[in-house]
């Protein structure tokens, strides 16, 4: 099989897009760094109506983790339930495969489908990466307001969105569907441009 | 300085000699950093600190601009953002902009202003021959001169009025900097950074709410900078210094200098534009031109302070002629002696601070005009003293001088008229509050018979107003309603704030008698600046009955210019109330709208120009399309390659049949992962999907797909796509590239608010998913290289409309379809996005023993033409299942969304245009989709329309064009002719029905 290991290697969703490196303001520490999240594995998963009860036990069975109340986000380490809407969550993996028999695990509780390569994530830290969201985001990203284990389904310049913080460095995590990955970040790289913005490899 | 806004470095560089009207000391400005600037042309020196009309002043510039209609020769009025005269070009080349206000440029090195509305010069203009002709430009000049004949508008009448109409030149290259968007939220915005401002800021900033203060000025203080005031024993900048250092050091408040709020919206939005870098030469890298702010606030304290009212007396226009105010911010502010003989007209005791002010910088004060005949001895002593000669019970009733001014006329209270003689008149004549942006939620302000004046009336929500704002506008009102209300705010948001005790300030008066106009002026008596409407052109409009405020405004454009108003409304509704005999609020007020300035268009733009104008969306092969020359197709946002063309092909015709010819005849591939792709689960998704489609599905088995066909609620056509049967209560359904997010939403809606019991689950899976079309005889061939084994390929073990869960690459998950839109043997096989690019290439290798070749959406659509498959053209929201000739597919033993509706009386009239083909009579014409059928040899009417052609191709196959069209009664009339009129390409053809599907009619291809 080393024919298909040469050619059917996967690609990364920001490949095409994002070079790694330095962009914009050369001067100083960069003041947002840019983490492509490639190779996540990533699974919606609604609830069958009046299952959650059953549901949030089979999870956490599973995956260690509660189900989080609209707008929140739970992580276990590297491995998270993100809220994304009434009845649906977004299970999150470090590594493709990881979530494998997640759906077995749920049978008739909940539906599971795999959103591994339908979403690009990219992961933004330093001390800017709440300026520079805030010029996309209409969300009160203020920690008084937003914090670690937030979540909001939102938009950035016309796309559409799903956003969580990671912890209070900030770290934010941003999801956009694929086909939008040039047009995102495009805006990213624009308004990221005055403070600064290290563009790392993917992983 | 007060200004601690970050700053680029400038080089320190001591002033030459120009400069004549700089006072020795004081002022805001920085005399160490001179900057050196252009006007017309011209070198002038000024400092860090001025505006181009401060530095204009200091130079004794008097003439900036030409009136709008008049071409009258203007100065500078204001020292604000109401400026209605001192309109200039700034920058050059592809920066330049026009119409901006020279009293809120920043100076800045190596400036360029160019003075507008002006031709050959500024000093001699041709066009200001049509202040001769005055009495012909009255109100309403254009309604009455224009009406006949009509003829004349288009060649005559409209290119003479744009050529004289309008104030400077745009840009007529694309502007080469950047615009961006921002967000903010905050418990407190507090608008405008005067005394009021400053003091809600404080208090609320101290309780620890999230405060946001915005102020158009780059120095925050508004009118402690300009006035010799005292707070608490120290002078008001001294007082801002401190103001300013304190809110600075508050971690939860942010100061927006340089910064117009310009809007106010619904639920407590606001908008606001930041000027970034407008205040030097480019942009620093990486800086915005402009930023839009969207800021959220839970309250707002208005402090937006007031503007001064201008006196309405013949020539008063002239430059040289300013508001009071602003003669006292030129002095105090920046340091500019307002010319060599100054006088004063005043209707209020706040004229005189003037007076103090000049005499105090050491200057001559000609003569104080007060149009009252009680003067306050102590302010007649201090104005004898410092040389003046004061008028009591006098008006100002006409001007001298043709560029600037040299003289008044005055009348005094005995009826003589008197010269004097001045190159400066400072009017006082009381403030209006400004009414603006609380206004621009339709909310009408009222009458405040204390000030003479208009004040905000029923605020928006969660808006108070503080301040001048309020119509309170003493100093020592301001810093008390400022405080309380800021605290007030804050608390309202659930912070702990106190108002500190009010700061002693020194004595003020607000004694005021407004002179609305003066009587039988000199001249043409001014009172909307901007647009050149006189009192006279009020006069007009009340004599020909436009007496109703809004009338009044559209009849004479009184305060429709882009200052909409700010120094005109009063002037023109109070002339009106005294020639209706009604008190001014009787007269009403129009209402004012967002912009309160106005706004680049290119800020609201933003990020949103040229090819980010709104998002692409790319396909998993978008990477080899690249690289590969594919021309591209937009399609909604999504960019879908559209034909490949190779070496030596110089047609897109030549591309695309090469393309079709090879999938007819070998193989080719296509990605048609911009369909979309719904996920359903749950033990009743079959049963939902019953619902939701109009054909039968009760008998689809795991692993097979169905066409699927989706009615609106009223009986129409929704979309068509195919439903697959994955497992026992897994299905996934396509939708048409178009529809994909409507078709999501209305299943959402039949789930969530039709049948809410059903044990449904759906997400969109469109973007999990590369999918790919192998079409073509040798298809079969291609996917036995790529599939991996142990999967039967074979027509027996996955037959035509089968559907199975394999791998590919070596475990790799992937679907595979057997579904046919060209209408060869042909699959979709649906990989995980990320392995799209390597299946895609993949496939190319595999197939290239069999000839393949990618196509794009051009051949797709060829044909699905030749197949006679209804697409977007035919599925445009007026067409029935019978309609599109799918009526046999309805199923009758269910109930389904659109079944009833679909049934009524038009929708089932047998004269409906029915979908059928067609091809010309003579094989060698072309065919144009939107041709309209008519009977061979009748007349083009209405009555004789009989359809519409909606989707034609050159047929590869056929070898001659082939068409798609709706036409009434069509499956009934194969083989008869037909005329396909198309007069707006000049078209008429003659052609012949017949069935839809032109190739392989029995679709055998498919099924082998």
């Amino acid at each position: 099989m080393a024919e298909h290991a040469t050619l059917w290697r996967p690609r990364g969703a920001w490949d095409l897009y994002a070079q790694a490196g330095r962009h914009g303001r050369r001067e100083g520490p960069a003041g947002v760094t840019v983490t492509p999240r490639e190779g996540l594995a990533l699974m919606s998963v609604t609830a069958v109506d009046g299952a959650e009860d059953r549901l949030a036990a089979a999870i956490r069975d599973r995956l260690s983790l509660s189900l989080p109340e609209p707008g929140a986000a739970l992580f276990s380490g590297e491995t998270g339930l993100i809220w994304s809407g009434p009845g649906q969550w977004l299970a999150l993996a470090p590594a493709r495969g990881d979530l494998d028999g997640l759906g077995a695990a749920v049978t008739a509780l909940a539906a599971v489908a795999d959103q591994s390569d339908g979403r690009a994530v990219l992961r933004l830290s330093g001390p800017d990466a709440r300026r520079v969201l805030e010029k996309g985001v209409s969300v009160d990203l203020h920690p008084r307001r937003f914090g670690p284990g937030r979540t909001a389904v939102t938009s950035v310049a016309h796309i559409g969105v799903q956003l969580w913080q990671r912890d209070d460095g900030p770290t934010y995590e941003i999801a956009v569907a694929r086909s939008f990955a040039g047009s995102l970040w495009s805006w990213l790289e624009e308004a990221a441009a005055e403070f600064g913005c290290e563009m790392r490899a993917g992983g | 300085m007060l200004d601690r806004t970050p700053d680029f470095p400038s080089p320190v560089r001591e002033v030459g000699p120009s400069q004549k009207f700089r006072t020795a000391t004081g002022g805001l400005i920085d005399r160490r950093r001179a900057r050196d600037f252009t006007f017309d042309g011209r070198t002038l020196t000024g400092y860090h600190g001025d505006t181009l009309a401060s530095a204009l002043l200091v130079n004794g510039v008097r003439l900036v601009g030409r009136s709008f209609k008049y071409h009258r020769p203007r100065g500078i009025l204001s020292a604000g953002s109401e400026e209605p005269n001192a309109l200039v070009e700034l920058r050059s080349g592809s920066r330049r902009e026009p119409n901006t206000r020279a009293t809120m440029a920043e100076l800045y090195e190596g400036l360029e202003a160019t003075s507008q509305n002006r031709w050959p010069s500024l000093s001699m203009d041709a066009l200001s021959v049509n202040a001769l002709l005055s009495p012909i430009f009255a109100a309403g000049f254009y309604y009455k001169t224009f009406m006949w004949p009509a003829s004349l508008w288009e060649k005559l009448y409209e290119p003479m009025i744009r050529r004289a109409a309008g104030l400077g030149r745009a840009a007529d290259a694309p502007d080469p900097d950047t615009y961006e968007h921002a967000h903010a939220h905050c418990d407190v915005l507090v608008i405008g950074g005067g005394p009021a401002g400053l003091s809600a800021a404080l208090t609320a900033g101290r309780s620890g709410a999230r405060v946001i203060l915005v102020d158009e000025d780059f120095c925050l203080g508004g009118r402690l900078l300009a006035e010799r005031r005292e707070i608490d024993g120290v002078s008001g900048p001294e007082w801002v210094e401190q103001a300013v250092a304190e809110l600075k050091n508050l971690p939860e408040v942010r100061l927006l200098s340089r910064t117009t709020l310009f809007g106010v919206y619904d639920h407590g939005a606001y908008g606001a534009v930041e000027r970034v870098s407008d205040h030097v030469a480019v942009p620093a890298p990486h800086a915005p031109r402009q930023r839009l702010w969207r800021i959220v606030a839970k309250r707002a304290v208005l402090a937006a302070g007031a503007i001064e009212r201008p006196h309405v007396f013949g020539g008063n226009d002239r430059p040289g002629v300013m508001l009071a105010g602003a003669v006292r911010t030129y002095l105090n502010r920046y340091g500019v002696l307002p010319g060599e003989a100054p006088a004063v007209f005043t209707s209020s005791d706040d004229g005189w601070r003037t007076v103090a002010d000049i005499a105090a910088a050491g200057g001559r004060v000609a003569a104080v005009v007060d149009s009252r005949l009680d003067v306050p001895v102590p302010l007649r002593r201090m104005a004898e003293a410092a040389g003046a000669q004061v008028v009591a019970g006098g008006q100002v009733i006409g001007t001298r001088g043709h560029l600037a001014l040299s003289g008044i006329d005055v009348r005094d209270s005995y009826g003589s008229t008197l010269r004097i003689a001045c190159d400066t008149l400072a009017m006082a004549n009381g403030w209006n509050p400004v009414v603006h942006l609380d206004s621009h939620l339709s909310r009408r302000p009222v009458w405040d018979e204390a000030i003479h004046g208009f004040v905000p009336g029923q605020l928006p929500t969660g808006m108070v107003a503080a301040g001048a704002a309020s119509g309170r506008l003493t100093l020592s009102d301001a810093l008390e309603s400022g405080a309380r209300l800021g605290a007030e705010a804050a608390e309202s948001c659930d912070f702990r704030a106190t108002a500190t005790a009010t700061p002693r300030t020194d004595p003020e008066s607000t004694a005021h008698t407004p002179l609305w106009r003066v009587a039988k002026p000199k001249g043409k008596a001014f009172v909307d600046f901007q647009n050149d409407v006189a009192a006279s052109d009020v006069e007009l409009a009340h004599r020909e009955g436009f007496r109703a405020v809004e009338l009044l405004k559209r009849y004479t454009t009184l305060g429709m210019a882009t200052d909409q108003g700010k120094t005109s409304n009063l002037a023109g509704l109070s002339i009106m109330a005294e020639l209706t005999g009604q008190k001014i609020p009787a007269v009403g007020t129009t209402v004012f709208r967002p912009p309160f300035t106005p706004v680049a268009i290119g800020a609201f733009a933003g990020h949103h120009r040229g090819k980010e104008f709104r998002a692409t969306r790319h396909v998993p092969s978008h990477a080899w399309c690249l690289e590969n020359n594919a021309q591209f197709l937009e399609t909604g946002l999504w960019l879908r390659p559209a034909y490949f063309p190779r070496a030596g092909e110089t047609d897109w015709l030549q591309t695309v049949v090469r393309e079709v010819e090879t999938v007819r005849g070998k193989v080719g591939l296509c990605d048609v992962s911009t369909f979309g792709k719904i996920d359903i689960q749950g033990r009743d998704a079959l049963a939902f999907i019953e619902r939701v489609c109009a054909n039968p599905f009760g008998t689809l088995k795991v692993g097979r797909s169905r066409y699927a066909l989706l009615l609106r609620e009223d009986g129409f056509v929704l979309d068509d796509g195919t439903v697959s049967r994955l497992a026992d209560s897994h299905f996934v359904m396509t939708a048409s590239t178009a529809n994909a997010a409507r078709v999501m939403q209305h299943l959402e809606f039949c789930r969530q608010w039709l049948w809410p019991a059903l044990d449904v689950q759906m997400v969109s899976v469109s973007e999990q998913w590369a999918q790919y079309a192998v079409a073509g005889p040798r298809a079969r061939d291609v996917l036995r290289r790529i599939v991996d084994p142990g999967f039967d390929l074979s027509n027996e073990a996955f037959p035509f409309l089968g559907a199975a869960e394999i791998t590919v690459g070596g475990g790799i998950p992937a679907r595979l379809f057997r579904i046919s839109f060209s209408g060869e043997l042909a699959y979709e096989i649906a990989v995980p996005a990320g392995y799209g690019d390597a299946a895609w290439r993949a496939i190319l290798q595999a197939g290239l023993p069999y000839g393949i070749c990618p196509y794009g959406a051009e051949a797709l659509s060829v044909m699905r033409i030749e197949k006679g498959h209804a697409a977007g053209a035919e599925i445009n929201g007026q067409t029935t299942a019978r309609d599109l000739a799918l009526g046999g597919m309805l199923a009758k033993k269910k109930d389904y969304v659109g079944r009833l509706m679909k049934e009524r009386p038009a929708l089932t009239d047998p004269d409906r245009p029915i979908l059928v083909g067609f091809r010309p009579v003579d094989p060698s014409q072309r065919l144009r989709a939107g041709a309209h059928f008519l009977a061979v040899g009748a007349e083009p009417s209405l009555a004789a329309d009989e359809g519409t052609m909606t989707s034609v191709a050159y047929s590869p196959s056929l070898k001659h064009w082939i068409g798609l069209g709706l036409i009434r009664r069509g499956h009934e009339r194969h083989g008869e002719r037909v005329r396909a009129y198309d007069p707006v390409r000049g078209g008429d053809v003659e052609v012949e029905i017949g069935a839809a599907a032109f190739v392989d009619p029995a679709g055998e291809r498919m099924h082998g």
